[in-house]
């Protein structure tokens, strides 16, 4: 599953040119277009509750952003990709579907939810919303360090996390097809508590043993189309497991498959891909489950 | 019976100004929102001159100009380009797409920065058409 065509969201704020120019390594795989949205949220234009926006305003917002956009759209150009560009008012979510509907790109990449977790919990997360009315890849872009500098290769190490769900074994034909910009790709399974809870000392080795087994031939798979592969199995709550082995390898990407939970059930139960993508310090690929 | 005019543009604005430009020099305007609606009204509406923005959303201008002036039914189409794109970066991507998919194409006829005055337009649309 080639990456062809990105649609990058972006308020300005947290996602910038230099965390677009790190994506830009995947021109050597296989991009071709790029296209930025940015939306300008009513609220931000409001003139006063419930009486409308102020277009004066929105037309100042839509031109700033036009401004940084021709400015980026120049040097991707330069670069012999195909740009556009979205400058739009409104609700965040819709408009990203608008736009996902009319240019049906393959990856959309967008930053940290800036909803904390009081209104998270009322209302969700936006990489929550979206993936549950997407059915393609999410980049959750995050700068890795305090003094904000993206790292340069963001596809260099990815950490594909697996549960062997479909949406797992589906990131395997992504990261095939990006083998031109990936140094090494460690692969993990974490086996959690709630499997452990009752097992003997012999079964947690079992299990240990048999998952290891399977992380083994993922990585022959891997290897076989190129790519250098490591496997590692880890114990506890996926969550911090994963975010464990992520500083362990120096992961410059995680990478995780969506679970194909209803979207009730993700409500009340939550999604550990989900959760993950919201709270940790490194960017999250999440792949969709196909029924998603 | 006037000529036919075709501005593409993703910019309401700027349609309308041009629109009023045309109109107010008895030409027919034409419109398209982006490149892929700009094709199909080149092939369906057979204009005598197309005026053409850059970044677009769905098809850019720099793809568009490419297809007409590689295209043996419109390579002699005259086409005006009205863009915030500077024209280096404009000839940039050109030459980068020529390197890698072949095919060198001429510089654009007029290249106009936004904003432009009206009489710099209607002046360049004349040169053009007569």
């Amino acid at each position: 599953m080639k990456i062809k065509k990105i649609l990058f969201v972006t308020k300005f704020e947290e996602l910038c040119y230099d965390a677009l120019s790190s994506l830009l390594t995947l021109t050597r795989a296989s991009l071709e277009h790029v296209v930025f949205l940015n939306v300008i949220e009513r609220d931000k234009v409001a003139m006063h509750r419930g009486s409308g926006y102020s277009k004066e305003e929105a037309v100042k917002l839509k031109e700033t952003a036009n401004i940084r956009f021709i400015d980026w759209a120049e040097n991707l150009f330069e670069m012999g990709l195909e740009v556009g560009a979205y400058m739009e008012v409104g609700e965040l979510i819709p408009e990203i579907l608008k736009a996902v509907e009319k240019e049906s790109p393959d990856l959309v990449v967008i930053g940290r939810s800036h909803k904390g977790p009081l209104e998270q919990l009322y209302s969700r997360s936006d990489v929550t919303e979206l993936t549950r009315r997407m059915s393609i890849p999410i980049l959750v872009f995050k700068h890795m360090t305090e003094d904000n500098i993206v790292p340069e290769k963001i596809f260099e190490r990815p950490l594909l996390a697996t549960t062997w769900s479909e949406a797992s074994l589906s990131a395997q034909s992504y990261l095939s097809d990006m083998k031109e910009v990936i140094k090494e790709v460690h692969v993990m399974h974490v086996i959690s508590e709630k499997e452990l809870k009752k097992s003997s000392t012999h079964e947690v080795q079992k299990a240990r043993r048999e998952q290891r087994k399977k992380l083994d031939d993922l990585c022959d798979e891997l290897e076989e189309t190129g790519l250098k592969a490591r496997a590692h199995v880890y114990v506890g709550d996926p969550a911090k497991e994963i975010e464990k082995a992520a500083r362990e390898y120096q992961a410059s990407l995680v990478i995780l498959g969506g679970t194909g939970k209803s979207a009730l059930m993700e409500r009340w139960m939550g999604s550990i891909p989900q959760s993950i993508a919201d709270k940790s310090v490194f960017p999250c690929l999440l792949i969709p489950a196909s029924n998603s | 019976m006037s000529k036919k005019v075709l501005v593409v543009d993703d910019d309401p604005d700027v349609r309308t100004f041009v629109i009023t430009v045309l109109e107010e020099n008895q030409y027919t305007p034409l419109v398209a929102q982006d490149g892929i609606e700009g094709m199909e009204k080149i092939e369906t509406e057979n204009p005598d001159l197309v005026i053409l923005d850059v970044l677009m959303p769905r098809g850019s201008g720099i793809r568009l100009y490419r297809s007409l002036k590689t295209d043996e039914r419109y390579k002699t189409l005259p086409v005006i380009m009205l863009t915030g794109i500077a024209l280096r970066s404009f000839l940039k991507s050109q030459k980068v797409l020529a390197e890698f998919k072949g095919g060198e194409v001429p510089i654009p006829d007029v290249y106009l920065e936004k904003p432009v005055e009206p009489e710099d337009l209607v002046e360049a649309i004349q040169k053009k058409l007569g």
